[in-house]
C-alpha cells in the first residue's frame, strides 16, 4: 500500500482529505501542524505529501525547500490558503512541488494528481 | 470659631489631591467601560473579516517589517528566521543594522548568502546616517529579506533608514530582539482594509511578556509566567495598560501613543512627517504627536487605532535597577515630546486633540508621579504636624488600595475572558496576587525611576538610552 | 460619620472585589467546558462531511444518523450557540471546495440543521446578527432572498451594506454594477476586495457594458472600485479610466490608480498620456513610485523624459531619474549633470 501524509490545519479538510486517500488505496497519516510530526514519521518514506506551507517558524518558500530534508517523499502537493499569483509562481519555480491548490480547490483535480 | 492658616491649607490641598485622584478614578473606569465596548466590537468585526480570508486575499496592502539591530549577534540568525516566517502574502523584511561593532551584519551575509547591490543613488527622503551597503540574499526563499548596514545612529535613524528603503503601502516598526506573532500582520492590516471615512495612520497592538516562556526557532511555543515578581507584575501593568488604557482611548480616537516596539504606519505620511525624530528618546510618542498634528494641518479626519490581541511578545525587565533606567528613559521622552509640542496645549486650532487629550497627557501621565511625589511629602507633613488622623488615613488608603486592586483585577479578568493566553487558576491566582502587591513592591520602583527621568531632565543630565541589558528568552530547538 | 461613611464603602469594595474573584472562576469554567464541546462538534462535523463526500465501500452514508449525532450534540432550536457555530463550519467548508464537492454539500446542507436560521437574523436590529444573516444567505446560495438583501446596500453600517453588496453581487455578477452609481456611503478597501474576488470566482468573464454604467459615478470610492476590477479582471481596453485618475486631487484614488496600474504593459501612447499628467500627481512618493513604474515598463529609457526630472524637479525627483539614468549606463547625462553644479569641472581620479 502507498503511503501518503497530509499536513493542513483545518480538521474538516484535513479528514475529508484523509478519506479521499483511503479510497485511493493510500495508508494515510494526517495531522494538523509538522510540529505533530514523531520520529517515526521522519523515518518514513512517503509517496506523496499534501501539506499547508503556512507554519509557525518557518516561511513558506523555506518550507518547500527544507520538507525534502526533514522527510522523506516522491511528491510534494501544496494546498494552501496563502494562494495569490506570487507565492504561486514562486513555489512553482522551485520545481520542487507537484502541484500548487489555493483554497478554494478542486478534489478531483487532486485525485487526478494521487491516482 | 476661627480658622487657621495651617487648616485652610489642609483643606486646599487635600481638596486638589481630592478632585485629582477622583477625575483620574473617573478616567480609568471610563476606560474599562470603552475598552469593553471596544473588544466586543473588535471581535464582533473580526467575524466579518477572517485571517483566512486576508491570507488568501489579492488586493491587501503590501507590508515592510523594519527591525533594527545593534549588536545583537547573540540572536540575530534565529530572529531573522523567525520575522521571515510570518504569514503574510506581500511581505518584505528590512534588518537595519545599526553600525553594530559585533559580528551581526557577518552572521547574516554568512546565514542567509546576501550579496551587496548597487547603492550608487540613494534615495533617502529621511535623512539618516550613512548608509554602507545594502544587502539582499542570493537564495530564493530569502528573496524577502533586504539587509541595510549602516553608520550608528540609534533606533529612530535606523528605522527611518528602513523606511526610506521599503516601498510598501504599510510599514511596520519594531525591534529585532521581539517575537512578533506568526499571524500579526494579517491582523494589523485589517483596520486599514477596513479603514472609511478616516484614514488609519498609525495602528498599535497589545504587547505582552514571554520572560521564561518556552521560545522554540522564534516562536513562541508555551506561554508561561515569568519566575519573577517584577516581570510578573509587568505583565499586568502591560494588560492594565493596553487592554484598558489603549482601547479606551481608541475608541474615542485620542490615542496619542502607537509603541515602538509594535506600531504599523502608512508610509507616504511617514515620509511626509519626516519619520522617527532621532533626538528624543520618546521617538514613538513623538511620533503619534507629529502624524496627528499633520492630519490636523491637513484637515483630513483620521484615525490611530489599537489591537486588543497580543500580537509581539517581548522580555521585561527583572532587575530593578534596569527597571528603573527604562521607566527613567519613558519619563525623558515623555518630557522632551510635550515640551516639544507644548503650543498644543489647550489649543483650539487641534480640536480635541489640542483641548483634551494633550492636556490630559501633561496633567494626567505627566503629572501624575508628581502629584504622588507631593501627596507623600504632604501627607508627612501634615502628620507631622498632627493634622492627619491615623484611622481615618489608615481607612482611606484601604479604600484606595482596593479601587486599585478592583481595577487591576477587572483588567484581568477581561484578559483572560477575551484570550487564551493565561488559562489556568495557578496563572491567574498569581497574576491577581502580583496585582496586589504592585502598590507596595513595584510602584514605589516606578515612582522613584519617573522622577529621577524629571530630575535629570530639569538639570540638564542627559544620559541618552543607557544600557537596557536583556537576559535573553529561553530557547528550544 | 467620614470613618462610618469609609467603612462602608470599604465593604462595598471587598464586596466588589469577591463578585470579580467568582466572576472569573465561573468564566474559566465556562470558557474550558465550551471549547470542549465545540471541538466536539467541529471533530463531529469534520467526520460527517468527509464520509459523506467520500463514503467507503460498505459504508454509505446515513443521514438519519447524522442528524442524530448533531442533536446529541446539542445542534437545536433552543441553543442558537450550537447552531451557529454549525453554520459557520458548513461556511467555513463550502467556502473551500469548488467542483461536484462545492454541489454535494450544498444537497447536505439542505438536509440537516439549521432551517432557515439566516433569514431569521435579516429581522435582527443589531448590525452584526443582520451582517452575518447576510453572509449566510450568500454563501449558502439562498437567492430567494434578494429583495431583503437589496435593501439593505445603502444601510448605515459598514458591516451589513458591505455583506449586501457582496450578496448582490453573488446572485447578478455583473449586473448588480448598475447599483453601483446609487450607493450613498463610502466602499471601504476590504468591501472592495471582497466584491472583486466574489466577483472573479463566480463570473470570471468581464461583462464590461455594466461595469461601463458605473463610471458615471463621481464618487471617488466607486472609481477606486472599478479601477480594481479593471486590475483583476486585467481589462486592457479599458486602462484609460485607470490613467485618467493618475493625477487625481485625492490622495486615495491616486494611491490606487498607482496600484492598479502597476500591473499593466501600457502602449506607447498610453505610456505618452501617462509622462504628460506626471507632473499633476500631487505627492512626491507617488510621483517616485510613479517613475519606477515608468521605468520598468519602459523597453528603452526615455532620456528626455528623465533629463528633464534632472533638471527640472526636486531633489527626491532628481536623484530617482538620476538612478534610473545610471542604471541604464547614462552615465555621461547624470555626470554632466553634478558636473555643472560646480564651478570648476572635478578631474576624475
Amino acid at each position: 500500500m502507498k503511503k501518503a501524509l497530509i499536513i493542513q490545519e483545518d480538521i474538516i479538510i484535513l479528514r475529508i482529505m484523509e478519506r479521499l486517500m483511503l479510497l485511493n488505496s493510500y495508508n494515510c497519516k494526517a495531522i494538523r501542524t509538522i510540529s505533530d510530526l514523531n520520529i517515526e514519521d521522519q523515518a518514513e518514506d512517503f509517496d506523496i505529501i499534501i501539506s499547508e506551507i503556512l507554519f509557525d517558524g518557518i516561511a513558506p518558500l523555506d518550507f518547500v525547500f527544507q520538507i525534502q530534508e526533514i522527510i522523506a517523499h516522491k511528491s510534494l502537493i501544496i494546498v494552501t490558503n496563502m494562494g495569490q499569483d506570487r507565492i504561486k509562481n514562486e513555489i512553482l519555480n522551485t520545481n520542487k512541488v507537484e502541484g500548487f491548490f489555493a483554497v478554494p480547490f478542486d478534489l478531483d483535480r487532486i485525485q487526478k494528481l494521487i491516482a | 470659631m476661627e480658622v487657621g492658616w495651617d487648616r485652610i491649607f489642609f483643606w486646599i490641598v487635600n481638596f486638589f489631591f481630592f478632585i485629582y485622584g477622583v477625575t483620574l478614578m473617573a478616567i480609568y473606569f471610563s476606560g474599562i467601560i470603552l475598552s469593553d465596548r471596544a473588544v466586543k466590537r473588535n471581535k464582533r468585526r473580526a467575524q466579518f473579516l477572517q485571517v483566512k480570508d486576508i491570507v488568501s486575499a489579492t488586493d491587501i496592502p503590501s507590508v515592510t517589517l523594519i527591525a533594527p539591530a545593534y549588536n545583537e549577534g547573540l540572536t540575530i540568525v534565529e530572529n531573522v528566521r523567525s520575522l521571515l516566517a510570518i504569514q503574510y502574502p506581500f511581505y518584505e523584511l528590512i534588518i537595519v543594522n545599526d553600525g553594530s561593532k559585533d559580528n551581526s551584519m557577518e552572521l547574516l551575509i554568512d546565514k542567509f548568502d546576501l550579496e551587496p547591490q548597487d547603492a550608487t543613488f540613494i534615495l533617502q527622503p529621511i535623512p539618516t546616517k550613512s548608509v554602507n551597503k545594502i544587502y539582499r540574499s542570493r537564495k530564493p526563499q530569502y528573496r524577502q529579506l533586504t539587509v541595510i548596514d549602516k553608520n550608528n545612529g540609534g533606533k529612530a535613524d535606523a528605522l527611518n533608514a528602513g523606511i526610506n528603503f521599503a516601498h510598501t503601502e504599510l510599514v511596520l516598526c519594531t525591534d529585532a530582539d521581539c517575537i512578533i506573532e506568526q499571524d500579526a500582520l494579517i491582523k494589523m492590516v485589517r483596520p486599514y482594509l477596513e479603514e472609511g471615512r478616516e484614514e488609519i495612520v498609525a495602528c498599535g497592538a497589545a504587547i505582552g511578556i514571554a520572560n521564561d516562556s518556552v521560545i522554540s526557532n522564534g516562536v513562541l511555543k508555551e506561554l508561561r509566567l515569568p519566575n519573577k515578581l517584577i516581570p510578573t507584575i509587568q505583565v499586568v501593568e502591560y494588560i492594565r495598560n493596553f487592554l484598558i488604557g489603549r482601547m479606551g482611548w481608541g475608541e474615542v480616537n485620542g490615542l496619542m501613543l502607537v509603541s515602538g516596539a509594535f506600531g504599523m504606519y502608512p508610509r507616504t505620511r511617514m515620509i511626509e512627517v519626516g519619520g522617527f525624530n532621532h533626538t528624543t528618546v520618546g521617538e514613538d510618542l513623538e511620533l503619534c504627536f507629529r502624524l496627528r498634528m499633520h492630519m490636523e494641518n491637513l484637515k483630513k479626519p483620521y484615525k490611530i487605532v489599537y489591537i486588543p490581541e497580543t500580537l509581539c511578545w517581548t522580555e521585561a525587565p527583572t532587575d530593578v535597577n534596569i527597571l528603573v533606567k527604562q521607566r527613567e528613559r519613558w519619563a525623558r521622552g515623555l518630557w522632551e515630546t510635550l515640551m516639544l509640542h507644548r503650543n498644543l496645549f489647550f489649543n483650539p486650532k487641534y480640536r480635541n486633540m489640542g483641548i483634551f487629550f494633550f492636556p490630559y497627557w501633561c496633567i494626567f501621565e505627566f503629572g501624575a508621579p508628581i502629584v504622588e511625589f507631593l501627596g507623600i511629602i504632604f501627607f508627612l507633613f501634615f502628620w507631622y504636624w498632627g493634622l492627619i488622623g491615623i484611622n481615618t488615613a489608615i481607612l482611606l488608603f484601604l479604600a484606595i488600595y482596593l479601587i486599585g486592586c478592583i481595577f487591576s483585577t477587572i483588567s484581568i479578568f477581561m484578559y483572560i475572558k477575551n484570550f487564551r493566553h493565561y488559562t489556568t487558576p495557578s496563572q491567574i491566582i498569581e497574576l491577581l496576587l502580583a496585582a496586589y502587591l504592585e502598590p507596595f513592591l513595584y510602584h514605589p520602583v516606578l515612582l522613584f525611576g519617573q522622577m529621577k527621568g524629571y530630575y535629570k531632565k530639569l538639570f540638564n543630565l542627559n544620559t541618552g538610552w543607557g544600557a537596557m541589558t536583556r537576559k535573553g528568552f529561553n530557547t528550544s530547538s | 460619620m467620614f470613618v462610618e461613611i469609609l467603612i462602608f464603602i470599604i465593604k462595598l469594595l471587598f464586596l466588589t472585589l469577591f463578585g470579580t474573584w467568582f466572576t472569573i472562576g465561573v468564566s474559566l469554567l465556562y470558557r474550558s467546558r465550551r471549547k470542549h464541546h465545540l471541538n466536539k462538534i467541529e471533530t463531529a462535523f469534520a467526520e460527517i462531511t468527509s464520509r459523506y463526500l467520500y463514503p467507503l465501500p460498505g459504508e454509505p452514508f446515513d443521514l438519519v444518523r447524522a442528524n442524530r449525532s448533531f442533536r446529541k450534540l446539542g445542534i437545536i432550536p433552543g441553543k442558537p450557540g450550537n447552531v451557529q457555530y454549525l453554520i459557520d463550519l458548513m461556511i467555513r467548508t463550502q467556502r473551500s471546495l469548488l467542483g461536484k464537492n462545492y454541489d454535494k454539500l450544498e444537497l447536505l446542507y439542505g438536509q440537516i440543521p439549521p432551517y432557515r436560521a439566516s433569514q431569521k437574523k435579516l429581522r435582527s436590529k443589531k448590525w452584526h446578527v443582520k451582517a452575518r444573516g447576510l453572509r449566510e444567505i450568500y454563501e449558502m446560495d439562498q437567492n430567494q432572498y434578494l429583495k431583503e438583501v437589496m435593501r439593505e446596500i445603502n444601510h448605515e453600517n459598514i458591516y451589513v451594506r458591505r455583506e449586501a453588496q457582496i450578496a448582490m453581487v453573488v446572485f447578478l455578477g455583473w449586473e448588480s454594477f448598475r447599483f453601483i452609481p446609487y450607493l450613498k456611503r463610502e466602499m471601504s478597501l476590504w468591501q472592495q476586495i471582497k466584491v472583486v474576488e466574489k466577483l472573479h470566482d463566480l463570473y470570471p468573464i468581464a461583462n464590461i457594458k455594466y461595469l461601463k454604467k458605473a463610471y458615471n459615478s463621481e464618487k471617488p470610492y466607486a472609481t477606486e472600485f472599478i479601477m480594481r476590477i479593471i486590475r483583476k479582471f486585467e481589462l486592457h481596453e479599458e486602462i484609460d479610466f485607470i490613467i485618467k485618475h493618475l493625477d487625481s486631487p485625492n490622495f486615495d484614488t491616486r494611491e490606487a490608480a498607482i496600484y492598479c496600474i502597476s500591473s499593466f504593459k501600457l502602449s506607447q501612447k498610453q505610456l505618452v498620456k501617462l509622462k504628460s499628467k506626471f507632473m499633476n500627481v500631487g505627492n512626491v512618493e507617488q510621483q517616485v513610485q510613479l517613475l519606477k513604474y515608468i521605468n520598468h515598463i519602459s523597453g528603452q529609457v526615455d532620456i528626455a523624459f528623465f533629463k528633464l526630472l534632472l533638471y527640472t524637479g526636486n531633489d527626491i525627483l532628481k536623484l530617482c531619474a538620476a538612478e534610473i539614468l545610471w542604471s541604464h549606463e547614462c552615465l555621461e547625462e547624470v555626470e554632466e549633470f553634478y558636473y555643472q553644479q560646480y564651478a570648476v569641472k572635478p578631474q576624475p581620479a
